[in-house]
C-alpha cells in the first residue's frame, strides 16, 4: 500500500522545460495534469489537454449585447421617449451613438472576460487550495513552473507521480497532503450568496412597489404639490364656471398699457414726448433702436437694412424728409400700432423706451442733415457727443 | 506549379507595356485632370505601401523587437520601392499647376487660398516634397542597406547605428507622411482642412504595408523560403493587423464623427462631395474591406498566425487602401466616379512595376538578416 496525497507538485526551472516534460508526465500517470506558472504560456492548454476555454465566444455574445443595448437605449431616449433636436440633427443619428456603442460593447465584453474568467471558470476565490500551502508556492508565483499530478476524486499515488515527474526532468518533488476539510468560502458559495441578495432586493422592491400602488393609505412622498390653491389653467370648482383661472373685469387696464386716447396716426400727432433730451434718455433709445429698429431701417435710420433684402420690404428711409417733418406722436403711434408691413413693436419697448427710441429717431435725422453750427458742437468734444445730438434734435 | 508561377513574369511585363500604352493614351484623350489624378492616386498608394514597410523595419530597431528579426528583410525589401517612386514622384509635380487649385494663379482672387499662398505655391510645395524624398531615402539607405550590408560584415555596430537613428527616422516619417496627406491629397481641396487627417493616412499606409508584408511573407513561404518562419511570428503579424485594422477605423471615424457634429459649411463640404450617389457605396465597400471583413476574420485565436487566413486578409486590406485613396483624392475632381478604361491602365501600368520590382527586391540579400546577432533569439521566439 503506498502512500496517498491530494498532488504532487514537479518544479522545473523554465517554461520550456515544464511544456517538454507535460506529455511525458500525461503518458504515464492516468490522474489529471495541473500547470501552475507565474505567467501565462501559449499553448499549454492543448499540452495539458484541456477544454478550449469558452470565455472567448461569452466575451463575443456579450459585446454583442453591448453594442445592441447601448443603441437600443441610444434610440429609445433619443428619438422615442424623449425626442429633442439637438444641432438640426434627426433625433435617430446613429453617428452620435457609434461612441457610446463602443464604450457599452468594451464595458460588457471587458467585464465578461474579467469576471467570468475569475468567477465563472476558475471558480475563484478559492482560498483553501492545497497548493497555497505548498514549499514550492513561492517558486511558483515567482520565476519556477510546476506541474502537479492532482487528484480528481479520491487520492493520488504519490509513488507512481514522483517516478513520473522525476523522469520527466522535475528539478523537486513534493507532495501534498489530503486537506483536512473542503474549502469554505468557494465560488459557489459567494455566487450563490450574492445571487441570494439580487433576489431578495428584487423581491422586495417589487412588494413595496405594488403595496404603495395598491393601498394608497399614506403617499410616500408629499412634497409642496398638494396646496389648497387654484392653478391657471386648471378646472377649479371655487368659481362657478368651473374655471380656476377668471377673465380680467370689463375695463381692465395692464400695468403699462395705457391706452394711447387716440383713434389714428393723424390724430396722435397731438401727443407730446414725455421725456427730456438727456443723454441717458438718448442712450436707452439708441439701445431700443439697435435691438429692435436697426435690421430694416438701418444704422443711420436710412432704410438700408442690415438684414439683407430677407424679407423684400422697403423700410421707411426715417432721415428723408417726409419723417422729419413727422410730429413726434406720428412716430411714436407708428411704434405702438406698426406701419404697412411694420408690425406693433408694443410689446418689445415699454411707455418710456417707445419715446426714447423717437428721440433717438430725431437725433438720427439731425445727423443726417446737420446744420453749420453742429460742427464746433462736435469740435468742443467728442466725449460729450450725446449732448450735441441733444442739442441738434430738433 | 513553379514554373507556371516562373512564367508569370512575362506575362507582367506584357501587361506593363499594355498599361503603359493606355497610361500614355489616357493623357491625350481623357484629359490631364483625369491622368494625373491617376497618376497622384497610385503614387500615394505605392509611397504609402513603400513607407509603411520602412516604418515597421524603424519600428522594430526603436523599440528592440527580437521576434521581428527573423522577418525584418521582407519590409526591408518592400520599402525599396521607394526608389522606384523617385522618378513617379517627380513626374507627379507635374500635376501640381494643373489640378492642386492653391498652386495655380486663380488662387489669388480666393481669399482663402491667398492666406495660404506661399504654403501652396509650387516653389514650396515640390521643395517640401523633395526634401523628404531625400530624408526618406537616407533613411531606405541606414536601415535597409545597412542592414544588408550586416548580411556579408556581421558587424553589430549596425544595430546601434540603426537604434539610435530609427527615433529620428520616426520624426522624418511623422512629418513625411502628414506632408503627403495635406499636400497630395487633402491639397486638392485647399480649403478643407482636418489636423488627423496625416494620422489617417498614416493608419492607412501601416496597414498596408503590414498586409503587403504579410503577402510577402506568404509568397516566400509557399516558395520553401523563410524556414524557422514560424506561426507564432504570424501570429503576432496578424495580431498588429487586427489592431491596426480597428486604429484605422477609430481615426476615420473620429474625423468624421467631429465634422458631421460640427457641420461647419468650411469643413462638411468635403464629405459632402464624398457620401453622395455612389461614392456612399464606396463608403460601405471600403469600411467592408478596411474594417469589418478584417477585424470580424482575425478575431479567433487560432487564425492569426494561419497564412491562408492572413493572406486573403491582407489582400483584401491592399484593395481597400486603394478604394480608400481613390475616394479621397476623385471626388475632387467633381466628374462623379470615373472608373473606366484610363484607369484600368493605370492599374496595369503601377500594379504590374510593383509586382515586378518586388519580384526583384525579394531576391536581394539573404532571406532573413543572417548578419544580425539577435537573428537566433527572433528564431527562438515562442509567444
Amino acid at each position: 500500500m503506498s502512500e496517498k496525497a491530494f498532488a504532487v507538485l514537479g518544479l522545473f526551472d523554465d517554461a520550456d522545460a515544464l511544456m517538454a516534460a507535460i506529455p511525458k508526465v500525461r503518458e504515464k500517470v492516468s490522474s489529471p495534469v495541473e500547470a501552475y506558472t507565474p505567467y501565462a504560456i501559449h499553448g499549454i492548454e492543448e499540452a495539458l489537454g484541456l477544454r478550449r476555454s469558452p470565455l472567448a465566444g461569452m466575451v463575443m455574445v456579450m459585446g454583442f449585447i453591448g453594442a445592441v443595448t447601448a443603441l437600443f437605449f441610444q434610440w429609445w431616449m433619443s428619438a422615442v421617449d424623449y425626442p429633442i433636436i439637438t444641432g438640426g440633427k434627426a433625433p435617430f443619428s446613429w453617428q452620435a451613438f457609434v461612441p457610446i456603442m463602443f464604450e457599452v460593447t468594451v464595458l460588457f465584453a471587458t467585464f465578461t472576460a474579467g469576471l467570468g474568467m475569475l468567477l465563472l471558470l476558475n471558480k475563484l476565490p478559492y482560498f483553501g487550495h492545497p497548493v497555497l500551502h505548498s514549499k514550492a508556492i513561492e517558486g511558483i508565483t515567482r520565476d519556477k513552473f510546476a506541474l502537479s499530478v492532482e487528484a480528481s476524486e479520491g487520492a493520488v499515488d504519490v509513488e507512481t507521480a514522483r517516478a513520473a515527474l522525476l523522469s520527466a526532468g522535475a528539478s523537486s518533488v513534493e507532495a501534498l497532503p489530503l486537506p483536512a476539510t473542503g474549502p469554505s468560502l468557494t465560488a459557489q458559495f459567494i455566487l450563490r450568496s450574492i445571487l441570494g441578495v439580487v433576489v431578495a432586493c428584487g423581491i422586495s422592491g417589487l412588494a413595496m412597489y405594488w403595496a404603495i400602488k395598491l393601498f394608497p393609505v399614506l403617499p410616500p412622498m408629499v412634497h409642496m404639490e398638494d396646496q389648497p390653491r387654484l392653478d391657471p389653467q386648471r378646472a377649479d370648482d371655487f368659481f362657478r364656471d368651473g374655471h380656476g383661472m377668471q377673465q380680467p373685469v370689463e375695463g381692465t387696464v395692464a400695468r403699462g398699457y395705457l391706452p394711447l386716447g387716440v383713434a389714428s396716426q393723424d390724430e396722435a400727432a397731438v401727443l407730446v414726448n414725455p421725456l427730456p433730451r438727456t443723454a441717458e434718455v438718448l442712450e436707452k433709445g439708441r439701445a431700443g433702436y439697435t435691438n429692435h429698429c436697426v435690421v430694416c431701417h438701418g444704422p443711420l435710420g436710412n432704410g438700408v437694412p442690415t438684414l439683407t433684402k430677407a424679407y423684400n420690404a422697403k423700410p421707411a428711409n426715417l432721415v428723408s424728409q417726409q419723417f422729419r417733418d413727422y410730429p413726434d406722436g406720428k412716430i411714436y403711434w407708428a411704434i405702438v400700432k406698426g406701419k404697412n408691413a411694420m408690425p406693433s413693436y408694443a410689446y418689445d419697448l415699454s411707455e418710456e423706451e417707445r419715446w426714447a427710441v423717437v428721440h433717438y429717431v430725431r437725433a438720427l435725422q439731425r445727423a443726417q442733415s446737420a446744420l453749420p453750427g453742429d460742427l464746433a458742437g462736435a469740435a468742443a468734444g467728442a466725449a460729450s457727443g450725446a449732448a450735441t445730438k441733444e442739442g441738434g434734435a430738433r | 506549379m513553379s514554373d507556371a508561377r516562373k512564367s508569370s513574369g512575362p506575362v507582367l511585363w506584357v501587361t506593363l507595356l499594355l498599361g503603359l500604352l493606355g497610361v500614355g493614351a489616357s493623357y491625350a484623350l481623357a484629359g490631364a485632370e483625369r491622368f494625373w489624378a491617376n497618376w497622384i492616386l497610385w503614387f500615394v498608394y505605392l509611397l504609402t505601401i513603400s513607407l509603411g514597410a520602412l516604418f515597421i523595419v524603424a519600428l522594430e530597431h526603436l523599440v528592440g523587437a527580437r521576434w521581428s528579426v527573423v522577418l525584418r528583410r521582407v519590409p526591408e525589401r518592400l520599402s525599396t520601392m521607394l526608389l522606384m517612386l523617385v522618378p513617379v514622384a517627380l513626374v507627379a509635380l507635374g500635376a501640381v499647376l494643373v489640378i492642386y487649385p492653391g498652386a495655380r494663379p486663380e488662387a489669388a482672387q480666393n481669399k482663402i487660398l491667398a492666406g495660404k499662398a506661399f504654403w501652396l505655391s509650387f516653389p514650396f510645395f515640390s521643395s517640401r516634397t523633395v526634401l523628404f524624398l531625400v530624408l526618406w531615402l537616407i533613411g531606405l539607405a541606414v536601415l535597409v542597406r545597412g542592414s544588408l550590408k550586416q548580411d556579408e560584415s556581421k558587424d553589430p555596430a549596425f544595430n546601434v547605428r540603426a537604434r539610435r537613428f530609427a527615433p529620428l527616422f520616426m520624426a522624418f516619417f511623422a512629418f513625411g507622411v502628414t506632408m503627403v496627406a495635406f499636400d497630395w491629397i487633402s491639397g486638392l481641396e485647399p480649403e478643407w482642412y482636418s489636423d488627423i487627417f496625416g494620422v489617417y493616412l498614416f493608419a492607412g499606409s501601416f496597414l498596408s504595408g503590414l498586409a503587403a508584408t504579410a503577402l510577402a511573407i506568404v509568397y516566400l513561404q509557399r516558395r520553401g523560403r523563410l524556414q524557422g518562419v514560424k506561426r507564432d511570428h504570424l501570429y503576432n503579424v496578424g495580431g498588429f493587423m487586427f489592431a491596426f485594422t480597428v486604429f484605422w477605423s477609430y481615426i476615420a471615424f473620429a474625423q468624421y464623427m467631429l465634422m458631421w457634429y460640427g457641420d461647419m459649411p468650411e469643413e462638411i463640404f468635403w464629405y459632402q462631395e464624398r457620401i453622395q450617389g455612389p461614392w456612399l457605396a464606396l463608403v460601405g465597400l471600403i469600411v467592408l474591406l478596411n474594417f469589418i471583413i478584417p477585424f470580424f476574420a482575425l478575431i479567433p485565436r487560432d487564425v492569426k498566425g494561419d497564412t491562408g487566413r492572413l493572406r486573403w486578409v491582407a489582400g483584401l486590406m491592399l484593395a481597400g487602401h486603394l478604394l480608400d485613396l481613390y475616394w479621397l483624392i476623385f471626388p475632387s475632381l467633381g466628374k462623379g466616379v470615373l472608373l473606366s478604361w484610363p484607369e484600368l491602365s493605370f492599374a496595369l501600368f503601377f500594379g504590374s512595376a510593383a509586382l515586378l520590382w518586388v519580384r526583384r527586391a525579394m531576391e536581394v540579400g539573404q532571406d532573413m538578416p543572417v548578419g544580425d546577432p539577435f537573428l537566433q533569439e527572433g528564431l527562438e521566439f515562442r509567444l
